[in-house]
């Protein structure tokens, strides 16, 4: 049982560690491209296959596809993460209330959250992208809009669990207030698993978003977004490989990353035992 | 253990089977095709679906189709130089004020169900055409005040109001395809032509099933039918070519898969330099207005590169809005504008635009110079876009492309929402660059981009009544060097049509014309 946990630690280590690598990847980009620009094309020096030169070839427009990898990290990471922060508060934040109260407002969100669940997830993603036009803002909004009802439904169900218990009635005896509740009580209930679903949230948000990128929806060009250099590359499939695998390898291996950080977080919190 | 190795063989036998199927195993046989056809030679071609109708009277792109399938054909049809060649109508008398045509209708011509085609059918049609609701507009191109049939000499006599340079050129255009108006029952589906094809089955956004047409008049119809399949996407297109699906794929927009194409011996693939020209309009209502901004934005794109290498050849590089194949004198034109980044540079410090808030971007009027440049994914345009972006950029100009549909892009250029626009255009639709040219003429419905010459007006409107065929080219020669020297468009070349067929059929070529692809030349490899 011991070596279990141990085992257990040492997994999420390993991958908190890779998560950290491929941030610091991001956040370092300059460094590791070597000064090399992104989105500097030199158009004499289009689709060069990978060569010491550029380690990634180049693609049509004669930009260094190892810059855009890398550089791509950037708009990736910020993005997915933007849409599990927004999605977390807002899920989590409705949960709770509807939880709690009950009533007419568990009615209304938990209703709405019904409605948001009839539609397919990425249809509705693309009309809302689509409508409000095209750039990575707002297919984080429109990935948010569809994807925040999970925690919603999560939170209320968790509080729903406990909102009768007696420690929580003897709080609300004792003269507690609303606010000292859901922050004391409610919120600590909940978070472990929320936490835990957000970091295996993030693997499938950067795919979500990196589909968006790849139908038009979301990055424009000329920025270095996996999904979009997924889609400039695809035309050039069969003659130009390295456009579509790095970006693909990179998609990848970012979201096996993220996927097992998620799951090794949920081991080392224990939250199906809880 | 015997647990565990039976998965390992399921597994396996599941992955070898997924490799199965994304192999090529699914490449089809044309001889297996011809016995599952009673032996017959079918030709299968692959191409886009502009619109789901072959009726001319709908919308252009559907009179487009009904040509380019082989259904329809005209009184005359284009060669290669764009002149008008007898086709159905063998020879013709015009008066000496332009407005009275007779045409002598060719004898022993019949549509495809083997009705004759007679003086009055042609003159059925062109009333069906004038009365149809759709997008065609026929009155663009034959102002018409009488027409008259006599089936007796077999000619058709038509009057018009405006005097016509040559009226046979425009009905050369896939508008005026000859049809049986008293036979057709469904003209999107299913019109009956003269074409070597006629259409048996048509299913919208999948493809039309045809067979040849036995009384075609101009000699043998090579195969026994023809099954079309729609396929928008360029790279699908290349693999369908590829998986033999398809024996035929009319114009791969992607330079990497035509290149693939052409390095492979197994394809035959011929390009033609078309009549269309690939340019990015500019909006002189805004902050192109600026003559030192626009010639300097014409000074930064290297246009060489750009067809050449971005496009691998797509595009044959040129600077004026008319195709430097076609007959108005491209080589006396002189270009002031061309590539050089240093002079556009100077130019723009002398004009006093520049960079004093030292952001990388230059300022007019104190306002940073970012264009708003919108362009859609057709042959090659939204690459070009992102080109002539970085270009720019390289001169300290800001450009955000917004790239969009067609549609979408036409009506933004419409309500004059952009300062710069990309289009691909046919420039002599009609064999002619006449109505091309009024999208400069400041007068017009169609000037969308708010440029205005009088010098440039006033040759316009000598060209509109302008009959000699000499005159004509001087005129518009001069047209073209106004349209340079105002930097009044930033012309990036002129659009290489392509055909690429398998070894199973050979004579397919891309006429300069886009509107013949289906041909008799089309025949089965021997």
């Amino acid at each position: 049982m011991k070596r279990f946990k141990a085992t257990k630690y040492a997994v999420f280590l390993t991958f908190a560690v890779c998560a950290i690598l491929i941030i610091l990847a991001a956040v370092f980009a300059p460094v590791l491209c070597a000064g090399k620009s992104p989105v500097d094309a030199e158009l004499a020096d289009a689709l060069l296959p990978p060569d010491s030169h550029h380690w990634f070839g180049t693609d049509q427009l004669g930009r260094d596809v190892f810059a855009r990898v890398i550089y791509g990290a950037r708009i990736t990471l910020s993005a997915a993460l933007a849409v599990v922060a927004i999605i977390f508060v807002l899920g989590t934040l409705l949960g709770i209330l509807a939880g709690y109260f009950g009533g007419i407002m568990d009615a209304v969100i938990m209703r709405f959250s019904d409605m948001m669940v009839s539609f397919p997830g990425m249809v509705l993603a693309i009309a809302v992208a689509g409508i409000s036009g095209a750039s990575i803002k707002n297919a984080v909004i429109a990935v948010s809009f569809v994807s925040w009802t999970k925690y919603a439904r999560l939170a209320r169900s968790l509080v729903a669990k406990i909102r009768h218990s007696d420690y929580v009635q003897a709080a609300v005896v004792a003269g507690s207030r609303q606010w000292y509740i859901l922050t004391r009580y409610m919120l600590p209930a909940v978070l472990p698993t929320l936490v835990v679903t957000a970091a295996t949230d993030i693997g499938s948000m950067i795919l979500e978003l990196a589909g968006l990128s790849f139908l038009g929806f979301g990055a424009q060009p000329p920025a270095p977004e996996w999904g979009l250099m997924l889609n400039e590359g695809r035309p050039h499939m069969q003659t130009a490989s390295w456009l579509m695998v790095f970006p693909g390898l990179a998609i990848f291996l970012v979201v096996l990353v993220f996927n097992f950080l998620g799951d090794s977080l949920r081991d080392v919190l224990d939250v199906r035992k809880e | 253990m015997k647990k565990r190795f039976m998965s390992i063989v399921t597994a396996l036998a599941i992955s070898a089977s997924f490799i199965t199927g994304c192999s090529k195993g699914d490449k089809v046989d044309s001889t297996m095709q011809s016995s599952e056809n009673g032996g017959k030679q079918i030709l299968k071609f692959g191409c886009f679906d502009y619109v789901d109708s072959i009726d001319p009277g709908n919308m252009i792109n559907a009179a487009w189709n009904c040509t380019r399938f082989g259904v329809g054909e005209c009184l005359f049809r284009f060669n290669d130089a764009m002149e008008a060649e007898p086709c159905l109508c063998d020879t013709y008398e015009v008066s000496s004020d332009h407005k009275t045509w007779t045409f002598h209708i060719r004898d022993g011509v019949k549509f495809s169900n083997g009705e004759d085609v007679t003086a009055q059918k042609v003159a059925d049609c062109y009333e069906r055409l004038f009365a149809c609701e759709g997008s065609s507009t026929p009155e663009k191109f034959l102002d018409c005040a009488s027409m008259a049939a006599d089936d007796a000499s077999g000619s058709l006599t038509i009057k018009t109001n405006t005097a016509y340079p040559d009226l046979r050129k425009n009905l050369a255009y896939p508008v005026f395809a000859v049809l049986d108006v008293e036979n057709t029952k469904n003209f999107d589906e299913g019109a009956i032509g003269t074409g070597p094809y006629a259409v048996t089955e048509f299913e919208a956004a999948v493809g039309v099933d045809f067979k040849a047409n036995q009384y075609y008049w101009n000699g043998e119809v090579p195969f026994d039918g023809m099954e079309l399949k729609f396929i928008n996407d360029s790279s699908a297109k290349t693999m369908a070519l590829q998986s033999g699906q398809v024996d035929l794929v009319e114009n791969i927009t992607e330079v990497s898969d035509l290149n693939t194409l052409k390095e492979d011996k197994s394809y035959d693939v011929t390009t033609a330099n078309g009549v269309r020209c690939g340019f990015t309009s500019i909006n002189q209502d805004g902050l192109l207005k600026n003559d030192a901004l626009r010639q300097a934005v014409l000074m930064a794109v290297d246009t060489d590169t750009l067809c050449n290498v971005t496009l691998g050849g797509l595009y044959t590089p040129g600077f004026s809005v008319l195709p430097s194949n076609l007959n108005y004198h491209y080589d006396e034109l002189n270009n002031p504008y061309a590539y050089d980044v240093e002079k556009a540079k100077q130019l723009l410090d002398t004009a006093g635009i520049v960079d004093s808030d030292g952001d990388g971007i230059r300022e007019l009027d104190g306002t940073p110079v970012k264009l708003n440049y919108i362009t859609y994914d057709n042959r090659g345009l939204a690459t070009l876009a992102e080109g002539v972006q970085h270009l720019l950029k390289e001169i300290g100009i800001d450009t955000a492309i917004h790239t969009t549909d067609g549609d979408t892009l036409w009506n933004l250029t419409v309500s004059g929402e952009y300062d710069l626009s990309s289009g691909n255009w046919t420039t002599v639709g009609t064999g002619d660059p006449q109505e091309y040219l009024a999208n400069w003429y400041s007068k017009g419905t169609a000037n969308y981009c708010n440029y205005k010459n009088e010098k440039y007006d006033e040759l316009y409107e000598k060209l509109l009544t302008e009959m000699d065929e000499a005159g004509r080219t001087a005129l518009i020669a001069e047209m073209q060097q106004i349209l340079i020297d105002d930097a009044a468009v930033l012309v990036h070349g002129y659009y290489n049509s392509s055909m690429c067929s398998s070894k199973k059929v050979k004579g397919a070529v891309i006429h300069t014309a886009d509107y013949y692809w289906i041909t008799t030349e089309i025949k089965p490899a021997e």
